[in-house]
């Protein structure tokens, strides 16, 4: 490629977005934050890098390959953050150990990950997402949930269903049928991928009773409602999941006082690959997009890393998903029209005061950059794109009027 | 426009059509208007709330990841060049091949060089995990040509009965994977009409293990 040509692209998996999209993600952020906001949520901004101490010791395989990496001045590793979790229990083990408990953050902002394998995917994601921190219960768990539903509810979605999980049943079913280390391993990545034809051929290869095994490959179809806990308890022998389905008994509760239990559908497959989940997991989904609109869970341990150990919750959106099925199914906010000022000779402060007087009114004001006759002024304005016009002339009259918006779209 | 009570499945144009839609029959959804030799690519089965629409192989991921498609029928092959993140919820037992390595007859141990293949991907990673040097030709049909014209030392390529490669004087000598078509779903899909797909799966699956005791 010549070097020309590199200069005027941009490299795989990122992108400019122009103003009528860049406007729409923006209000679409805020909307997001005022919700968080509204439940209490403090927001808390972290750097885009760090030392990657701080993150690829937590990560494990399955973030590490994918983080942008680079060295400061003094040769230290900086890594571009993949996440805003690990940042934000950086910051409570820190500035925030003091706080009364629980505590509730969020955040917004970009995440760089390289995208592997994948066509069209994006390198650079707008999260948004929140983290309850210091409660243990299922109020916390239920709190986080119900808050996600609000979000999209509040944005004006309408089909979406959340799956809910607990990573302790699977957990709990391995370990009371005696699966060895690594197959527990295989077995959860193939859950996660939602690969059931590897996990019944490797599950059949295993040395297990076959009551084990159909137990096993039962799971994938424990999704529903509540109904679906009791059917799961019978397939675990010695109760050994019991805690991870009370818990979600009780979540459920809460959700349905939240009256969001009628968007959640309990799927015990679902497991989160991020190795810090310890206990509920999340996902949110809505139909005609292949991807989760968010998705989050519990992490216990996680804050051990830094500090003293706290119980946690959260949950991230997917800013960029959830724009792109905004726009299909709702009108999106569209830019307001554009006012062109335009003034003739000694005219310049009145035009000046008048576009000064129309921004405070909320409008969207384009003022000339010189003098001209109120027809060149038209003509400018109308080639500029703008929808009407205010005119200041010579003689101190004012014209205003309407523009052929069509002439936007000429020379 | 998304509609929750209707599902949309994927199927592949071409030799893997019948078979499919012989299994949808047998779980009693009547495909006959799919049969029928037309021009057509969208065909809705108004009692069961179905749509099928017929496309490329390669290109069944592809409508399935963007939810064109809530479902797919498509071959593992297909699935692993292009390592999309689909749902791999049934094997249907379709089609049955596998992907294998072959060179010309009596060429010893395949131990690297140029190899052609309409599954770039796949070759690089298979030959990367053996630590085997090799150079990847992309051919989109009659690979078997390349190794004949010295264009390669050896091809990647699906294999059923191996006749197409006896007849151009190749020989198998290493079996990538077993292929079948399998039945796929976007994340989703899967969750918002979960309870459709389940259904669907659950009467697929009764029918493929029906299907495998009988003796045939």
């Amino acid at each position: 490629m010549n070097e020309k040509l590199r200069r005027l692209l941009t490299p795989e998996g990122v992108r400019d977005l122009l103003p009528e999209l860049a406007g729409q993600k923006r209000e679409l952020e805020k909307m997001i934050q005022a919700s968080f906001s509204r439940w209490g949520y403090g927001e808390v901004s972290t750097p885009a890098f760090e030392y990657s101490a701080n993150f690829v010791d937590e990560m494990k395989a399955e973030l590490t390959d994918k983080v942008y990496r680079f060295l400061d001045e003094r040769g230290r590793t900086l890594v571009l953050r993949p996440d805003f979790t690990l940042p934000l229990a950086r910051v409570v083990a820190t500035h925030l150990s003091a706080s009364p408990l629980p505590l509730r953050l969020c955040y917004g902002g970009d995440i760089y990950r390289y995208a592997h394998g994948q066509q069209g995917k994006q390198r650079v994601v707008t999260q948004a997402g929140v983290e309850l921190i210091g409660s243990g219960c299922a109020g916390a768990d239920a709190e986080v949930i119900a808050l996600a539903v609000d979000v999209l509810q509040e944005l004006g979605l309408v089909e979406f269903t959340f799956c809910l999980g607990h990573v302790g049943f699977l957990e709990g079913m391995l370990a009371a049928y005696e699966v060895a280390e690594a197959e527990r391993d295989a077995i959860k990545f193939f859950f996660n991928s939602k690969d059931f034809v590897s996990l019944k051929t490797l599950v059949q290869s295993l040395a297990l009773s076959e009551s084990a095994k159909e137990a096993i490959l039962r799971v994938p179809g424990l999704r529903g409602g509540k109904e679906v806990l009791r059917e799961a308890a019978k397939l675990v022998p010695g109760g050994a999941a019991d805690e991870p389905l009370r818990l979600l008994a009780e979540i459920w509760e809460v959700l349905a006082d939240y009256g969001a239990a009628k968007f959640i559908t309990l799927d015990l497959g679902l497991v989160r690959m991020l190795d810090y989940y310890t206990g509920m997991v999340f996902e949110g989904y809505t139909g005609g997009l292949g991807y989760a609109l968010c998705g989050g869970g519990r992490y216990d341990q996680l804050l051990g890393h830094f500090a003293s150990q706290r119980p946690a919750v959260g949950f991230a959106i997917n800013v960029d998903h959830l724009l792109k099925v905004l726009q299909r199914v709702r009108e999106m906010p569209a830019l307001r029209e554009l006012v062109f000022v335009g003034y003739g000779k000694a005219q310049r402060a009145a035009a000046f005061a008048e576009a000064a007087r129309l921004r405070q009114e909320g409008e969207r004001v384009l003022v000339d950059v010189q003098e001209r006759a109120l027809r060149a002024a038209q003509a400018e304005g109308e080639r500029l794109g703008a929808a009407k016009f205010s005119y200041f002339s010579q003689d101190c009259s004012r014209q205003c009027g309407r523009l052929e918006r069509g002439a936007a779209n000429g020379e | 426009m998304v509609n929750k009570d209707w599902l949309t499945v994927a199927l592949a144009k071409g030799r893997m059509l019948p078979p499919a839609l012989e299994l949808f029959e047998k779980v009693g959804i009547g495909c006959g208007q799919l049969r029928e030799n037309s021009r057509k690519l969208v065909f809705t089965v108004e009692e069961h709330k179905l749509r099928f629409i017929l496309a490329k192989p390669m290109d069944i991921p592809t409508y399935v990841e963007y939810g064109v498609a809530d479902l797919g029928v498509v071959g593992k092959d297909v699935l692993m060049e292009q390592e999309k993140e689909l749902y791999e919820l049934l094997d249907l037992k379709i089609g049955p091949c596998r992907l294998a390595v072959a060179q010309k007859r009596g060429g010893g141990k395949f131990n690297g060089g140029y190899v052609a293949t309409k599954y770039p991907r796949v070759a690089d990673r298979y030959f990367q995990g053996q630590g085997k040097q090799t150079e990847v030709i992309k051919l989109h049909g009659s690979i078997e040509l390349a190794p004949l014209l010295n264009l390669a030392d050896a091809i990647v390529d699906l294999v059923s009965t191996g006749k197409t490669l006896i007849e151009h004087h190749l020989e198998e000598v290493e079996v990538i994977a077993w292929i079948t078509s399998r039945l796929v779903a976007n994340p989703g899909s899967y969750q918002v009409k979960g309870a459709r797909v389940t259904d669907l799966l659950q009467r697929l699956e009764a029918v493929l293990t029906e299907g495998a005791a009988e003796p045939c």
